[in-house]
């Protein structure tokens, strides 16, 4: 393979039940996510941007088609592998619950690496952490931390073990805007200073203007797609497709 | 609320079949133990009615002397009675009964049986008799000195046919016989794992008792008189000076069927004691349970609270809960028990004792008392979770996550410190003299004092307890660990049955060291000699005091000496005597002779110890009034006074004693000094060869002899192990299930977890060492107690002669092991569960 993408996705369907009562997630979509980019996935509820996300993740199986992260095809992989390849090649960022209560912000950072028995790139994430800006929040627990500085905390957990492609959803989704705006900062740094591939499952449109191209899905189909986005430009977008 | 309640149940079932788990297990413990007590009772009631079913009289002497731990011996009757019952109108046949000590020696030449305590062996009467006890199914009824019948189990297990030669020891010695027969009593084939040798009245007197002498006569009526009135015909004819009495069949069958009965109601006891500490432990998963459930519907309380439920409906919501819980859980716990009893039957013909078939006996007040113990002590658990249900603010319902307040109060430390204070005082107060009921007290209070502190010991001692997890499992043992610790009050009721049990294991192991260690010292200090011949003789009997004899005429023996007992009565009491010979036990045992000397004790006198001359006021030249088990009165006079009453008792008398009576001792020991230079080889040859002409008695170095002794005590220490195993189940599942709930809890966590990389094998990892650290903290908090009240156990019976205090090393270390496989086995389904947890589900937001 010799295309520069972190992620492809080809012909992938994903279907919940059978014969009548059977839904369409995804309906044979093919997508690929460039190296070194910021991506937003963006559809209304239902459009299926987010068992994409999962399908393309490793975390659910897709009824039909192909997935490679790198030039790993991840059908080939058994639930250990699959845990191995989320664990050193991905990172992810959640909506909420992102963090492990009993471990420091530090031991959550690392959770990745720790998890592999990997030291990891000292001198990395480092870097990382000065990047989120949580120097002296590293021994703190979970529950003493904000929602921002917990959403920083899983920022920089994505970002620790350099993987090859980071999947957040809803990053932003439970922060107030200023906060939000902050995380979304933070990402775009990680892909402008640090080379990081990052795609973003957002329904918001200011959100999704931080990113440098958006993929529009609509019933479980892509939509269409929209580069170097503003937020004015992304809602014309969805007026334009009927949100 | 009511269907509230029932709706919160039926809408989950698996929560429901956890929490009826700990009570099902505690209550069936309840209901097996009782059926078990309740059909054994039933089934030697009916043996008895079966095999005196063709019994109308029974005479036997009215003197008898009943000693400690159910002994009787009771007065022979002269043979001539005999010919004199025969004679009486209305009575069809007699047969003068012998039921004395025998033990059949295997093909092998071993005695059969297992050595130590187990069923008694019996030499008896097997002659044809209208209304025998025994009944040929192989062969014939012995006739004549040499022939010999035995019970079918015995002949099985032996593997005799009839034709074979079979060697008996018996109070004559030890001689074979051809074996004549093989039968049954009643309808079992030996009445529970007792062995008997059956021979022809002659023989059995010569054999197994005294010439001209008969235990008891048994009386089959012509049918012409009631067997009331048989028995008072027969007793008409009785001159009263042989002091008989005629039982009719049915007092006779009454009487031993309630002397078995209360023989059984010791063990029946003994069973449900420890299924109560069972129950006892079980409230304490119930009431985790409770709280835990209660904790994870907190949202849904506080709904209801803040859509109108007033507390008070909370809390009767969770209370209904638990009365169907109660209710399921100790029906399903009564119907468990039943199988239970089964397999404890089950277990016990495994080990030999082969019970006769009796039907299932369920007593209508083991199903009441399973049902209202288990209700009772289900909605008590509950009781609390539920009132803190009902407390839940309204506004939780709004909040994110539902997890159980840990707040850690400072009263509950202060309440902990203030009963570990009374506990200490009142352990103080005994140490200082006050009376052993204080102690009993002062540890309730300490337990009860620890359990209170349990929450806020729970967080340190879990924490130090998982630094090695840390330290080897990495990122997923700092998980474990700091998962253990961050619900403390969880952690503690979830490690506090284990606690409870691995404190009464620690406490009875520490009590068993401490016997061993003075049994062992008691020996070195008061058996000088170089070898000593065990009987192996169980119930009744022991070694032929010619035995002694033997071995002091052999060659390079300097001394050997018998010890025996003797069952007597003294001012109306039975009383066990040491019988010793005065002219051989000098340099061999030392009992510590203050006063007099062995020469001084004849079969007019009698030695006491130091202690009875304290308490009785007694001196040198009393006398004591001593009536032998043949109603012949001695008076002894006190000759001399000794020291070392551990092994001697109270009282020491010649073997002289009984010399012209009819009562039969045995010696249960034979203790062995040699002359100086004599090989081990060639003494243990020497020793042998007297050992093997009797047939009977183990020839032990006296370590060896003394280790057979203090080991004993392990016996003892096996079957409350065992029954505190029935504690230690309900432990482990407890903590099955708390495990289970905290999976079910954390299912985001793991999901999470589960999402950036952590693999099913570490995820299983994280939940055992979880689990290993929580049944640690309850072992090793319990072996603080246990050794503690160990401690206040032997100071208790330091009258009783323990004076030294053991730590039991070994088992505490066993303990240890155990807590850390019992965590891993716990465990295992609950790790595997946290496998199962729906990675997508547990990480996207409802």
């Amino acid at each position: 393979m010799n295309n520069p993408s972190a992620a492809t996705a080809t012909e992938v369907s994903k279907i919940y039940g059978h014969g009548g009562s059977e839904v369409r997630a995804l309906d044979n979509v093919s997508v690929q996510f460039e190296i070194g980019k910021f991506t937003a996935i963006m559809g209304p509820s239902g459009s299926g941007k987010s068992t994409l996300m999962h399908c393309m993740a490793g975390l659910d199986e897709m009824t039909k088609g192909s997935v490679n992260i790198g030039d790993v095809d991840i059908a080939d992989l058994n639930d250990k592998e699959l845990t191995r390849l989320r664990r050193d090649k991905i990172g992810f960022v959640f909506q909420s619950f992102n963090l492990v209560p009993t471990l420091t912000a530090d031991e959550n950072i690392r959770l990745p690496l720790l998890l592999g028995n990997n030291k990891g790139n000292e001198e990395w994430i480092q870097k990382v952490i000065n990047t989120v800006h949580l120097q002296d929040r590293l021994s703190h627990r979970p529950s003493e931390l904000s929602g921002g500085q917990q959403q920083r905390v899983a920022v920089a957990r994505a970002l620790a073990s350099q993987p090859a492609i980071i999947f957040a959803d809803e990053p932003t989704g439970n922060l107030d805007s200023t906060t939000g705006g902050e995380i979304l900062s933070f990402m775009r740094k990680a892909v402008d200073d640090l080379g990081q591939t990052i795609v973003m499952v957002t329904h918001d449109p200011v959100s999704a203007s931080y990113a440098d191209r958006i993929v529009f899905l609509k019933d479980g189909k892509i939509a269409g797609e929209l580069l170097q986005p503003t937020p004015e430009t992304v809602l014309d977008y969805m007026k334009k497709l009927g949100h | 609320m009511f269907r509230i309640a029932l709706k919160g149940i039926l809408g989950r079932k698996a929560r429901l079949i956890l929490t009826s788990l700990a009570v099902i297990l505690g209550t069936a413990f309840l209901s097996g133990t009782a059926v078990f007590s309740a059909t054994l009772n039933q089934t030697f009631d009916n043996l008895f009615s079966d095999v005196f079913r063709n019994i109308d009289g029974y005479v036997r002497s009215t003197q008898v002397i009943e000693a400690d731990f159910g002994a009787e011996e009771r007065q022979r009757l002269p043979q001539e009675l005999i010919e004199l019952v025969e004679a009486v109108p209305g009575v069809a046949d007699v047969q003068g009964d012998i039921q004395a000590f025998a033990r059949i020696v295997g093909k092998d030449g071993v005695p059969l049986g297992a050595e130590g305590a187990g069923p008694p062996t019996f030499g008896s009467v097997g002659e044809e008799f209208k209304g025998a006890l025994w009944t040929v199914t192989d062969g014939k009824f012995p006739s004549g000195p040499t022939e010999v019948a035995l019970d079918e189990a015995v002949a099985k297990s032996g593997g005799f046919v009839v034709g074979d030669t079979v060697k008996v020891i018996a109070q004559a010695g030890s001689r074979e016989f051809t074996l004549a027969g093989i039968a049954s009593y009643g309808d079992v084939r030996s009445p529970g794992g007792a062995t008997f040798a059956l021979f022809d009245l002659p023989t059995a007197q010569e054999f197994l008792a005294k010439p001209g002498f008969i235990d008891s006569i048994l009386i089959s009526g012509d049918g012409s008189l009631s067997d009331e009135e048989l028995a008072k015909a027969v007793n008409a004819v009785i001159p009263s000076s042989y002091k008989t009495e005629t039982l009719t069949g049915a007092e006779i069958t009454k009487e031993s069927q309630d002397q078995i009965g209360s023989a059984l109601s010791f063990f029946s006891i003994l069973l449900s004691t420890f299924s109560y500490i069972a129950l006892g432990v079980g409230s304490f998963v119930i009431y985790n349970v409770f709280s835990i459930s209660a904790a994870q519907r907190q949202r849904e309380n506080a709904l209801l609270r803040a859509i109108g439920a007033s507390k008070k409906q909370v809390t009767r919501a969770l209370l209904i809960e638990s009365v169907i819980v109660g209710l399921f859980g100790s029906l399903v716990g009564l119907v468990a028990g039943i199988g239970l009893s089964k397999a404890l039957s089950a277990l016990l013909k495994a080990a030999g004792i082969d019970l006769p078939s009796g039907g299932l006996v369920v007593p209508s007040s083991a199903i009441a008392n399973t049902v209202v113990v288990g209700l009772i002590v289900t909605v008590s658990s509950a009781w609390l979770p539920a009132r803190r249900a009902g407390r839940v603010p309204p506004l939780a319902a709004m909040r994110e996550t539902a997890i159980e307040v840990v707040a850690l109060t400072r009263r509950r430390t202060a309440l902990g410190f203030v009963f570990i204070g009374l506990g200490a005082a009142a352990i103080t107060a005994v140490t200082n003299g006050a009376s052993n009921t204080w102690l009993g007290l002062g540890i309730l209070f300490v337990f009860s004092g620890t359990i209170t502190l349990g929450p806020v010991i729970a967080r340190p001692v879990a924490l130090f307890l998982g630094k090695p997890a840390q330290q080897f499992r990495g990122v997923t043992g700092t998980m474990a660990r700091q998962n253990s610790a961050r619900n403390p009050k969880r952690t503690a009721r979830t490690a506090s049955p284990v606690l409870i049990g691995v404190a009464l294991v620690t406490a009875v192991a520490a009590l068993a060291a401490s016997i061993r260690t003075q049994i062992d010292d008691v020996f070195t200090e008061q058996f000088k000699g170089d070898y000593a011949i065990n009987s192996n003789a169980r119930g009744f009997g022991g070694l032929s005091p010619s035995l002694a004899d033997d071995i002091n005429a052999l060659p390079g023996v300097a001394r050997a000496t018998g010890i025996g007992f003797l069952t007597v009565k003294i001012d109306d009491r039975g009383q066990n005597l040491t019988t010793i010979n005065p002219a051989t036990v000098e340099g061999v045992l030392d009992i510590g002779l203050t006063s007099g000397t062995y020469a001084d004790l004849t079969p007019e006198t009698i030695f006491v110890s130091q202690k009875y001359v304290d308490n009785n006021s007694a001196k040198l030249g009393d006398t004591i009034n001593v009536t032998l088990a043949d109603a012949q009165v001695k008076n002894l006079t006190i000759a001399g006074i000794y020291e070392f009453d551990d092994l001697a008792g109270k009282y020491t008398v010649s073997r002289d004693l009984v010399k012209d009576s009819t009562v039969i001792t045995f010696d249960f020991g034979v203790y062995i000094a040699m002359e100086s230079g004599v090989s081990d080889v060639t003494a243990r040859a020497a020793l042998q060869g007297a050992v093997d002409k009797y047939g009977q008695g183990e020839l032990l170095s006296k370590r060896e002899y003394i280790d057979l002794q203090s080991g004993q005590v392990n016996q003892l220490l096996g079957l409350i192990y065992g029954l505190l195993f029935l504690s230690v189940i309900i432990a482990v599942v407890g903590i099955i299930i708390t495990l289970l709930l905290s999976v079910f809890e954390r299912q985001r966590e793991i999901g999470l977890l589960r999402a950036v990389g952590m693999t099913k094998s570490q995820v299983r990892t994280t939940v055992r060492w979880e689990s290993v650290i929580t049944s640690l903290l309850g072992a090793v908090v319990g072996i603080v107690l246990g050794v503690g009240l160990g401690w206040v156990i032997v100071y208790a019976l330091r009258d009783q002669g323990l004076s030294s205090f053991s730590v039991p090393v070994g088992s505490t270390v066993s303990i240890l092991i155990m807590a850390f496989v019992i965590g891993v086995l716990a465990a295992v389904y609950p790790a595997w569960r946290a496998t199962r947890v729906n990675l997508l589900s547990a990480i996207t937001t409802a």
